[in-house]
């Protein structure tokens, strides 16, 4: 399970508040919680060798604070960017032509919606904040299947 | 006026947006990126603790967070006082190599270097690392795949954690090399050296063997003749890691040389109204609008602006492309904007060769990390990010915490250089009005040279990276829009 955001950058670092959340609460030897400060490549690299992923991000939206479960095939373009714009959907697709066969076989994401951050701060917005329960249930019942 | 927008930046860390001013003519004027304010972080790092800034500044920006870490921790020995231990330094020396390896691969292969390796004219979305495999093969993709891995690799064994260090201390770094992490790390290098040299094969091949693309290199669109600024060592050789800040003119001649705690007395920022990026330029020569030429204090950083700052490179390989470099270029210093990504290769050659030197030393596994600190003051750290000289300082108050914090990131030095690229750009495919197809590809190949980044962390899911120009008549009227997925 991968937390995924910018912890400085206010709401886009819901994910990371979430897996913050679930440690501890999981007593399954067998579930590894990370935190990835960026995407693309670097989270690739993070996911190869377990037979599922579960990815919680942030995802820009019309309304605030909606917890949303994808799969990869939802997205036209996942633009979770680093490098430098290659999303992660881009690095799965890259990982696959090179024939990486490490890939899980399930990659689930849970997107909380949020609207533009540009602001330095720590701490989450209200609605968004109120979103971090329902996430943490929908991973919980994620790793159960 | 008319106005051309582009927005955002396809394959750019963060947003930015191009607006092309035309004239009454319908003809460019004037061509500026516009990039998105990220709010707050000199207020956010206020009463912070100094300790803590080499993690909470590498945060700023998830392409170069190791470039903001070293940059705060140099800031650190300075405001502490203290000079790390000689196996301190080599340590962060060899993370930082791993650090500009990792980096420059990816800008060459997956964001500028397809523009000339798939083609200018290829369809943009064929210009990626897909359009690349497609062209060099499946093998030299996982070769790339393969050594941009052990880049990172090496930061993060180095540093204590993936893609953000944690290791950077003033007086020095918080862990030791062990030797089995010594050899795994030579191992690495050593196939790093011989990637970069099949890397600048291939650049030969593809580029330099076909004289359509020599000619735009040469051409007058993606020329500027601007100061050069880069660190480098005793002897005037490039340095990533520490040294002196020196800048060279539109000769070739060492124009300054100044240490990092001097930036204040020879770097100014202009401010325009329309930006939050401020320019920066060389003092003593002053601001003269967006224009090139020596009574211009426009400078470059980046892979260009060091090689044409230093005198040479500080390895046998790296220093024998330099040379051929200039001497395929019609001699010092090259001024034309797409011979940065030649330039690229030759650095990620030196950081190869560079790196198996460091972690060949003997000192390199030494538990002699670390040197203890003074009283906290005033500190600048200077390093050269892959993408041009970041610049830290750092006031602490008698506590350890931090009274003022300011950054100068890489791209802004190459701020005001940028915009005259693109309005260069955009000049040959803008006339009277008429916007011709290749607006879009031309003016990305200019900016994309240098391989700018515009902060910060947007990594949300899913939020298309869209590439938008916005024409606008000579009353701010919208006259066409061009957008692309």
């Amino acid at each position: 399970m991968v937390g995924v955001g910018n912890p400085i950058l206010g709401d886009d670092g819901v994910g990371i508040h979430v897996v913050r959340r679930l440690r501890g609460r999981v007593k399954n030897r067998g579930v590894f919680f990370e935190e990835a400060l960026t995407g693309g490549m670097n989270l690739v690299d993070l996911i190869l060798g377990y037979d599922k992923a579960v990815v919680v991000d942030a995802v820009v939206g019309e309304e605030k604070g909606l917890v949303k479960r994808f799969t990869l095939s939802d997205f036209e373009t996942v633009h979770s960017s680093n490098p430098h714009g290659m999303s992660f959907l881009e690095a799965v697709d890259l990982a696959k032509k090179m024939g990486e066969n490490r890939l899980p076989s399930e990659i689930v994401v849970v997107g909380i919606t949020i609207s533009e951050a540009s602001s330095f701060k720590e701490e989450l917005s209200r609605e968004v904040a109120e979103a971090v329960p329902g996430a943490v249930e929908m991973v919980l019942s994620e790793l159960r299947k | 006026m008319k106005t051309v927008v582009i927005d955002p930046i396809t394959r750019l860390e963060g947003h930015g947006k191009i607006s092309i001013f035309l004239d009454d003519q319908g003809n460019v004027e004037n061509a500026y990126l516009q990039i998105p304010e990220l709010r707050g972080f000199e207020r956010f790092c206020q009463g912070r603790r100094a300790e803590d800034m080499p993690q909470i500044t590498s945060r700023i920006c998830g392409v170069c967070p190791v470039a903001h870490h070293m940059a705060s921790t140099k800031a650190l020995d300075d405001a502490f006082n203290v000079e790390p231990s000689s196996a301190a330094k080599k340590i962060r020396e060899l993370m930082y190599c791993g650090y500009i390896i990792y980096d420059h691969i990816l800008h060459f292969y997956f964001l500028g270097g397809p523009d000339f390796v798939v083609g200018p004219e290829a369809p943009p979305e064929k210009r990626n690392i897909f359009g690349v495999i497609e062209k060099a093969g499946v093998e030299v993709g996982k070769e790339v795949i393969k050594h941009r891995a052990y880049g990172q690799k090496i930061t993060a064994m180095i540093g204590g954690k993936a893609t953000h260090p944690v290791c950077g201390l003033p007086g020095g770094v918080s862990k030791p090399i062990s030797e089995e992490e010594r050899r795994e790390i030579e191992r690495m290098v050593e196939s790093c050296v011989d990637f970069a040299k099949f890397s600048l094969k291939l650049f030969d091949e593809i580029v330099l063997n076909n004289k359509g693309y020599v000619d735009m290199i040469l051409s007058d669109p993606f020329t500027l003749k601007t100061y050069n600024m880069g660190l480098v060592d005793e002897k005037n050789r490039v340095n990533f890691y520490d040294g002196m800040i020196r800048v060279t003119d539109q000769n070739g001649e060492e124009f300054l040389k100044f240490s990092g705690r001097e930036y204040g007395e020879h770097v100014a920022e202009h401010v325009e109204e329309w930006s939050y990026v401020k320019f920066p330029y060389l003092k003593k020569v002053g601001w003269k609008g967006f224009t090139d030429g020596k009574s211009s204090g426009i400078y470059r950083v980046g892979p260009l602006g060091r090689l044409n700052a230093a005198e040479g490179m500080a390895t046998p390989l790296a220093n024998k492309e330099y040379k051929r470099f200039y001497e395929t270029l019609g001699g010092k210093p090259v001024n034309s904007t797409l011979a940065f990504h030649w330039a690229r290769l030759i650095e990620l050659l030196y950081a190869s060769e560079r790196a198996l030197e460091l972690v060949k030393d003997p000192e390199i596994t030494s538990s002699k990390i670390r040197n203890p600190v003074g009283e906290p003051g005033e500190g600048v750290g200077v390093v050269e990010a892959a993408r041009g000289t970041l610049i830290h300082h750092y006031k602490l108050d008698k506590d350890g915490l931090v009274e003022k914090a300011n950054l100068i990131v890489a791209t802004t030095n190459n701020a005001g250089a940028i915009n005259m690229s693109i309005r260069d750009a955009a000049k040959g495919v803008i006339k009277k009005g008429v916007v011709s197809d290749g607006l879009l590809n031309k003016v990305e190949m200019a900016f994309r040279a240098y391989d700018p980044c515009f902060a910060c962390a947007s990594h949300t899911l899913p939020g298309g990276l869209a590439l938008k120009v916005d024409v606008y008549d000579s009353n701010r009227n919208l006259l066409k829009s061009v957008e692309r997925l």
